[in-house]
């Protein structure tokens, strides 16, 4: 019994030493952009690799907070964000409960084309997209940053295959009851389905929040831009080279809502996370 | 009583209303999308060009300073996009019906907006408002004329540069006896010279992006003109890879490579610091970094201290010709939504033309040859070296179509060919039909 569980110690210690040293290698290079956020561009354009000697600058931030529209770019991925999550919860939700637990004729073929979507890539249908939202005079708005990405067949698979596993017990019980489909799917369902939600919340968000291509297209006046649109905008044609600092410290801002988020949420979102792929 | 101070209130209410609102309609408002990146930190509220540095504070403070001080209304309004995917952005704009007043864009582009009939010619506008173009620099004509009509104001020239480690090459003992750099004049003396250099200094000759698909491309471009040659077919509608002076130069830029000649492994930035660091003796890039490498020359602990220079790129084969390109302003069709905001349009550009000096001390050449005569023009660093590539300076034909993919295309498979061995009959094969076939789709 003590042998096993010296073995299975070090077998412990073992994993947690790999994922130190993962988690390592993967916090090095955002800990790279951090230190180099804080260092002059002159001085970058010779050296990128010391990161611990000065010159050290708080410049780099200042720019970015003189750029005179930057809390509007804020606001916009807030709205845009926030927006998208909640509506394709809503979408999602309905959509992936009506597959999960109603039967209608064309229900199985329907569930096809919808998974089928995942299979179409997002630039596939950038053209076509563009172009309806053009004929509709909708581009510089937010509706046309929203909408678009609220066909989100992830998000209805991930939220049928969550409700399948519900006990249909549950819904029987309360059906004798006299509740209506809409009752029990708001009192019962949705109440149980917390943590699949969570986690296509927490999805939804962060693809909102990065989203690029999209707003590119679709807003072309600077009081639209996102934060990811507004923060390129403002980089100079050799940023590569000229501006690195600049350049790290604009990752860093744009990172750091979500990075507060997730100081906020971290207990809730690993376990939504952890329990949705357990499942 | 308070009843008459209410009424004086509000008559007066109503005309300061009525006359900002009349100040409000006078105003003709026109908007410019450019790439330059932004800079409101340092320029927001600056007026004043002649102080400001680089190109996003140069034109930062254009703006601002016409918008100062115009007296005709205009209100500029400048819509700023990143530089990489600003022609896609340009094109979704232009299929949304939200086009911009002026556009800013770059020479080799031109021919392809204007075949597709998106342009608005401006011979009539620029005779209207005093600019001339006979003033226009001879590589700036090349750049903004198409079939004998105006489309553009061509705002600079920039070409590709030999900036050189002047310390270093008296070190491996290639100076001439004025002190000035011995440069090579035959692929037979780039090779000697380079493989002497390495001997002495045990450093790469060449900094050359060679993981850059632009600066692949743009060496390919001069290389191939310098042997009286030419990529593209005369109509434009085909590449031709397999010409000798193509081969020739693959064959020395193969070769520089394989022997270690060019520092190996570098991207655009990896090229700039290496020769901050000292790291090579010559580095192949554009106009717009003379400033930073006469600053970075200036620190005392410089390895370019006392030693920086800057020159053409080389004459390595039987005539002297240099890759060139420039930044122009255009009127696309759509843009200037009436004849009031069309002429406020061309004030601008009249601006614009006018302060042309000050955009050229980003270090692009001016396309104003009235700015190029300025005694204050010659007196800014190196510029005098560099004045001939107004008409050394060559440009991929403007009938070819698609410019910045046939670029990408063929520095891709010359990044293969440097970086990853690809032979270079196979560079050829794949870079020919790649172009070819993209060519061939373009209506």
């Amino acid at each position: 019994m003590s042998n096993r569980m010296v073995k299975t110690g070090w077998g412990d210690r073992l994993i947690l030493a790999a994922a130190i040293a993962l988690a390592c290698v993967w916090v090095a290079p955002l800990f790279w952009i951090f230190m180099l956020s804080f260092k002059p561009n002159a001085a970058l354009m010779a050296r990128t690799d010391v990161l611990f000697a000065p010159p050290f600058t708080l410049k780099n931030y200042a720019d970015i907070l003189g750029t005179s529209q930057v809390f509007r770019w804020l606001l916009n991925s807030a709205i845009v964000s926030l927006g998208q999550t909640f509506l394709t919860l809503v979408i999602a939700s309905l959509a992936g409960y009506g597959f999960a637990r109603t039967t209608f004729p064309g229900r199985r073929i329907l569930f096809a084309c919808v998974l089928a979507g995942l299979a179409v890539p997002e630039q596939a249908i950038l053209v076509p997209l563009h172009r309806l939202f053009a004929d509709l005079d909708m581009h510089n708005t937010y509706s046309a940053l929203i909408l678009p990405k609220l066909a989100a067949p992830f998000g209805v698979f991930l939220m049928a295959q969550y409700f399948r596993g519900i006990p249909v017990e549950l819904e029987e019980a309360a059906l004798l009851d006299n509740a209506s489909r809409l009752k029990i799917f708001w009192r019962i369902i949705l109440p149980l389905s917390v943590p699949a939600q969570a986690t296509l919340g927490i999805f939804t968000f962060l693809n909102a929040w990065n989203d690029y291509l999209w707003p590119l297209v679709s807003a072309s006046k600077s009081e639209m831009y996102t934060i990811t649109l507004g923060l390129a905008s403002s980089q100079s044609n050799f940023a590569q080279s000229e501006g690195i600092g600049y350049l790290m410290s604009q990752a860093v801002f744009a990172g750091l809502p979500l990075f507060i988020l997730y100081l906020f949420f971290q207990k809730y979102i690993v376990t939504a996370v952890a329990g949705t792929a357990s499942r | 009583m308070r009843l008459k101070t209410l009424a004086a209130s509000l008559v007066v209410i109503t005309l300061a209303t009525g006359s900002a609102l009349c100040a409000a309609q006078a105003k003709t408002e026109i908007t410019v999308a450019r790439f330059f990146g932004a800079c409101d930190a340092d320029y927001g509220k600056a007026v004043d060009a002649s102080k400001a540095h680089g190109e996003c504070g140069i034109i930062t403070t254009l703006i601002n300073e016409f918008n100062a001080t115009n007296k005709d209304g205009i209100v500029v309004k400048p819509q700023i996009a990143e530089w990489g995917p600003y022609y896609d952005q340009l094109s979704a704009r232009i299929v949304a019906k939200d086009v911009p007043t002026i556009t800013v864009m770059h020479e080799s582009v031109l021919g392809d907006y204007v075949a597709r009939k998106l342009v608005e010619p401006l011979d009539d506008g620029f005779k209207s408002v005093g600019i001339s173009t006979d003033q226009f620099s001879e590589q700036a004509k090349k750049g903004t004329q198409i079939g004998g009509k105006t489309y553009a104001l061509p705002f600079d020239t920039w070409s590709w540069l030999w900036h050189i480690n002047g310390n270093l090459m008296k070190k491996a003992g290639l100076t001439n006896a004025d002190g000035s750099v011995t440069l090579p004049q035959s692929p037979e003396e780039l090779l000697a010279q380079a493989r002497k250099f390495k001997a002495a200094t045990g450093k790469a000759y060449l900094g050359w992006p060679a993981a850059d698909t632009s600066a692949n491309f743009r060496n390919l471009v001069t290389l191939v003109a310098q042997q009286n040659g030419s990529l593209f077919a005369a109509n434009g509608k085909q590449i031709d890879m397999h010409s000798k002076p193509a081969r020739n130069a693959l064959e020395l830029m193969n070769t520089l490579y394989a022997e270690g000649l060019i520092k190996p492994n570098m991207d655009y930035g990896a090229a700039n610091q290496a020769f901050i660091n000292g790291d090579v003796g010559v580095h192949i890039v554009g106009t717009w970094t003379i400033g930073d490498f006469v600053d970075a020359s200036e620190k005392a602990d410089s390895p370019l201290k006392g030693g920086y220079s800057v020159v053409p790129f080389a004459k390595i084969y039987a005539k002297k010709a240099a890759f060139a390109d420039g930044h122009s302003w255009v009127m696309l069709k759509g843009g200037a939504k009436d004849d009031k905001t069309r002429q406020a349009a061309l004030t601008f550009m009249k601006f614009l033309w006018d302060r042309d000096y000050e955009w050229a001390r980003t270090g692009h050449l001016p396309a104003n040859s009235t700015a190029t005569a300025r005694d204050d023009f010659k007196k800014l660093p190196f510029r005098s070296n560099i004045l001939e590539i107004s008409s050394i300076g060559v440009s991929v034909p403007s009938n070819v179509p698609r410019q910045r993919a046939v670029e990408a295309i063929v520095g891709e498979e010359m990044v293969n060919m440097l970086l990853t061995k690809k032979p270079i009959d196979a560079v050829q094969k794949s870079a020919e039909e790649r172009v070819n076939k993209l060519l061939a789709s373009v209506r």
